[in-house]
């Protein structure tokens, strides 16, 4: 399957981003190909993934599970286990040239200008280390600072995650702590060394909506502060209408829709996005049935030729066997359908 | 792959548990050595150049030569006829006491897990008091009471075994009792014994044969000590232990008895406990998606 | 919860409470206790789908094991069709087994991974005596019903996807034919294209067989679609009832709007609402006094902190437990997007 290198999209024009335009964007992650070794052979689970994040941005990675969303994030990490390796695209945060590094560079990287966080802060957490010594680690690591000083700006870090009576609890034990501390924590932990990007992966799909509602408030305050870039990957529409600047939606292991965030979710162009819209049920409003779509996602031993979802899609027509390429639909948006324009028109039209 | 890989990453790796066992070089070296063992254990009529208890006077303490290929023994008993009968003898006894100590211990430990209550304190009580003896000496202590003999040896190292396997049962039991799956066979109506039997055993069946297969090693060697020690089958029949004993005091002049006797009894128990290795990382979910 | 002229509430359940101890002192006697659920009362007619909502620790799905039985209640009464369970033993239960079946959250962990389709989806009729032929016929039979192909039945679940492993669950509960039926989050663990076919699969045997469901789950969008009455708990409690669309337009306890508020919706909402919570969910271990939810209710008065508020039918059909009802809340608009010109 050729991939078809994408134009490179423009941030979201608007007041803040005109300055972020003139720039480059913080994290450029541009035909990225990651390949899984099997016993019996390579699978390709990631194809010719085009992502930008811009300084200061929200962009929003949303897909099901086995789209491929967290093997991207971990790709930019570093954090591929050794089976997988990549083997196309290139990944850039600020100047360093991520994919192209050894695994002792990127551990320098790591926890200094990009940190990640995840859904199960218990499991991501060391069990028989205090919180506050796990927030000091990273900023002894770093910076150098001698383990007092570390304590000390741990505690400091833990109030400004806003997690009351902090200077005790950075004595407590991950344990003791709820889902949503422990999460603050996790937070503290990627803020310590004030990173350009924090790549967030699924982290508040484990939290109760009150208090997921607070933890999504707290990154968008550090994110306000810091000027931080965000790469916020979910499965939770409703997450990233509500927190993301731009979206890239995922499908098969690769990237089908690009988007600022109201264009995507008003007139969604890929027939995946909207069916995907079409079947959350609303607390909004209710609807009689939901839309559904037919099958199941392919397996990376699996995936269809030419376009992956094409035996799903009910606009499915002679073209979709071939390899799909980038539909620019705007300076701004982009699909991976070719028959997106078509479908944007109609949707247009009817509205 | 733990509970943090991705689930593409995950759906690619797939499972083949063929494929896996003939990469894993214990268990593929494990098994042909525990394969080879049997064999000759059940062909040892037929395979052995002589009779193991034939005493020939004339030819004690042969070193090894084209009549007797390991040599003879003090009574001129041909040492590789009796090294290959010595071989059923440990297997079977090993084979009778994991029959006991299997079916009574997950039976019992089963129990123990399952219901609680007073069962349960009745039965880890029991298997605490058992743990709280040196295996070994309990077994000699057992086999002094009850005399010599094949049944003896059996009935003690089964004494001494089932405890382990009944507290392992049970740790497993408590966990998968606790799988949704066991709660709808429950909201289905299923009674008690048949929940044990469909749904608890073959979940918990794994690990218990891992441990079965080292624990075949173990019960080998302990056999070997209470023969060597004099206890347990008698002469004439061979038996690994009692022949190293009766070459020990020889060694310096006709090491071959006790040298090759030795060699066959470490190459079992590493064949067994390799085997149970290889078994455990095929087996045993943790270790096996790493 | 008045029933209906002349029909018998399937399920009514009476001042139903769970504790556990979770520690003892040397000598054995409680020292701290975790009330899972806490005077419980609701009511639910046949036919009808009762979603039961609410956060961490909030008691639905210890509501839900004790619906079913698995768990022995502590306090207060349950009734199924009239008849009182409450004390009935395992083996009691046995019979009623037919009656009432259960779908479980997880796809991967509520079937046996040793036994094939056929086996898992016949169990329950094996149990009552079926023979090998009519468990056949029937698992074929209720396969279908749930979208799944017959000639499959000789499979083990890792064959299936989570979703059709959940269809495989639904399959199960359906055997044999029963009236109530408890989903405890039974779509959770799917994706979200999956869940919404599940979704309309439920609806479609509901109404095909006159099912009642008692629906748990923590997602509020879910609720709403499937639910003809809601049931919102908070900390082991029933803080309001009330049929779907009316509780949703109207919420009348604090805690349900700050819920309904919080819950981020995709689709572009101008000016969205939140109702600002402070502070963590409590332990259930160590309630505050009076009203559960007072340490975080942005209403909360003095009286919250000392008294427990009752449970009353406020308007009729809907019911609440808190001294100020259908009070406004502050709200705060959330903003967290950066402005950006649509083109």
């Amino acid at each position: 399957m050729t991939a078809a290198s994408a134009p490179t999209s423009a941030p979201a024009p608007g007041t803040d981003a005109n300055a972020a335009a003139a720039q480059q964007p913080l994290l450029e992650i541009d035909g990225l190909t990651v390949e899984f070794a099997t016993l019996r052979r390579k699978v390709k689970v990631l194809e010719d993934v085009h992502i930008q994040v811009g300084k200061g941005e929200i962009v929003g990675l949303v897909g099901e599970s086995g789209s491929g969303k967290s093997v991207t994030a971990m790709s930019v990490m570093g954090l591929l286990p050794d089976t997988a390796r990549i083997t196309g695209g290139r990944i850039r945060v600020g100047e360093h040239e991520v994919s192209a590094k050894s695994k002792r560079q990127l551990r320098s990287l790591r926890g200094r200008d990009m940190a990640m966080i995840f859904q199960e802060p218990m499991t991501s957490l060391n069990p028989v280390l205090t919180v506050g010594f796990q927030i000091a680690e990273v900023v002894m690591e770093h910076q150098g600072a001698g383990q007092g000083k570390a304590m000390a700006r741990a505690a400091e870090l833990m109030k400004a995650v806003g997690i009351p009576d902090a200077a005790r609890r950075a004595h407590d034990y991950p344990h003791q702590l709820s889902g949503g501390m422990r999460q603050r924590v996790m937070i503290a932990i990627a803020m310590a060394c004030q990173p350009l990007l924090l790549i967030a992966d699924e982290p508040t799909t484990a939290l109760d909506v009150t208090i997921q509602a607070q933890i999504l408030d707290l990154m968008v305050s550090l994110r306000d502060r810091f000027g931080m870039s965000i790469l916020f990957i979910t499965h939770d529409l409703g997450v990233i209408a509500e927190m993301a600047d731009r979206v890239c939606v995922m499908y098969a292991g690769q990237i089908v829709e690009e988007a600022p965030v109201k264009e995507i979710f008003t007139a969604p162009a890929h027939p995946y996005t909207r069916l995907l819209l079409r079947s959350i049920p609303s607390a909004r409003h209710k609807v009689d049935r939901l839309e559904t779509i037919e099958g199941t996602t392919p397996s990376p031993h699996a995936f269809p030729e030419g376009c992956r979802f094409h035996p799903r899609c009910p606009e499915m027509a002679g073209r979709c066997r071939e390899p799909q390429t980038f539909e620019r639909l705007n300076p701004a948006r982009q699909a991976r359908c070719w028959r997106a324009r078509e479908i944007l028109a109609r949707l247009e039209g009817s509205s | 792959m733990t509970t943090g890989t991705p689930s593409l990453l995950r759906r690619a790796a797939g499972s083949d548990f063929l494929l896996r066992f003939r990469r894993n070089r214990n268990a593929m070296i494990g098994s042909a050595i525990v394969l080879v063992v049997v064999l000759v254990a059940i062909l040892a009529p037929f395979i052995a150049p002589h009779d193991p208890e034939r005493i020939n006077m004339l030819a004690i303490w042969e070193p090894p030569g084209s009549d007797y290929l390991l040599g003879t023994d003090s009574l001129g008993r041909d040492v590789l006829s009796r090294i290959l009968f010595g071989a059923q003898v440990s297997l079977i006894i090993a084979g009778s006491v994991l029959a006991v100590t299997l079916t009574v211990g997950v039976v019992l430990g089963m129990v123990a897990g399952y219901f609680g209550g007073w069962a349960e304190t009745l039965i880890m009580r029991t298997v605490d008091v058992i743990f709280a003896f040196p295996e070994l000496i309990l077994a000699i202590l057992v086999a002094a009471a009850l005399g010599t003999g094949t049944v003896t040896v059996i009935i003690a190292l089964s004494l001494v075994w089932w405890p382990g396997i009944a507290r392992l049962t049970r740790s497993l039991v408590l966990s998968v009792r606790e799988e949704m799956f066991v709660d709808a066979a429950i909201a289905s109506g299923t009674p008690a014994w048949k929940i044990l039997v469909r749904h608890l055993l073959p979940n918990i069946v794994s690990p218990i044969i891992v441990r079965a297969s080292v624990g075949v090693g173990f019960i080998i060697m302990a056999e070997a000590t209470l023969s060597f020690l004099g206890i347990g089958v008698q002469e004439p029949t061979p038996t690994w232990g009692g022949m190293i004993r009766d070459g020990l005091a020889s060694l310096r002049t006709d090491p071959h008895l006790a040298l090759y006797t030795s060699l066959a009894l470490g190459l079992t128990i590493i064949g067994f406990n390799m085997l149970g290795d290889g078994l455990r990382d095929l087996l045993d979910p943790k270790v096996r998606d790493r | 919860m008045t029933a209906g002229a002349g029909e018998r509430p399937i399920l009514a359940v009476e001042g139903l409470g769970k504790d556990f101890v979770v520690e003892r002192s040397l000598l054995g006697s409680p020292r701290a206790i975790l009330s899972a659920v806490k005077d419980v009362s609701l009511t639910m007619m046949p036919g009808e789908t009762l979603g039961v909502v609410g956060e961490s620790g909030c008691g639905k799905t210890t509501l839900g094991r004790l619906i079913l039985r698995l768990l022995d209640p502590t306090a207060g009464r349950i009734r199924f069709d009239g008849r009182d369970i409450t004390g009935l033993s395992r083996r009691g239960m046995r019979a009623l087994r037919r009656e009432i079946q259960v779908v479980f959250q997880d796809p991967f962990s509520s079937l046996n991974p040793r036994l094939n389709v056929r086996s898992i989806i016949g169990e329950p009729l094996r149990n009552f005596g079926f023979s090998e032929k009519e468990i056949t016929r029937r698992v074929g039979e209720v396969m279908e019903v749930v979208g799944l192909q017959p000639d499959t039945m000789t499979r083990n679940p890792h064959a299936f996807s989570g979703g059709q492993r959940q269809r495989i669950g639904i399959a199960r509960a359906l055997a044999l034919k029963p009236r109530l039926i408890v989903c405890d989050e039974a779509v959770s663990a799917l994706d979200v294209s999956i869940q919404a076919q599940i979704l309309n699969l439920l609806a479609d045997i509901q109404r095909e067989f006159d099912l009642s469901l008692f629906f748990i789950s923590h997602n509020l969008g879910v609720i709403r679609h499937v639910s003809h009455r809601i049931v919102v708990m908070y900390l082991g409690r029933v803080v309001e009832i009330g049929p779907e669309d009316a509780l949703f337009r109207h919420p009348l306890h604090p805690y349900t709007r700050a819920l309904i508020a919080a819950v981020p919706e995709a689709e572009i909402i101008e000016d969205r609402q939140r109702v600002p919570l402070q502070g963590e969910i409590p332990s259930p271990i160590t309630p505050p006094p009076g009203c559960p939810f007072h340490t975080r209710c942005p209403i909360a008065r003095e009286r919250c902190a000392r008294d427990v508020p009752d449970f009353v039918e406020h308007q009729p059909g809907r019911w609440v437990a808190c001294f100020y009802p259908g009070e406004e809340t502050p709200v705060v608009t959330v903003d967290r997007q950066r402005e950006a010109a649509s083109l």
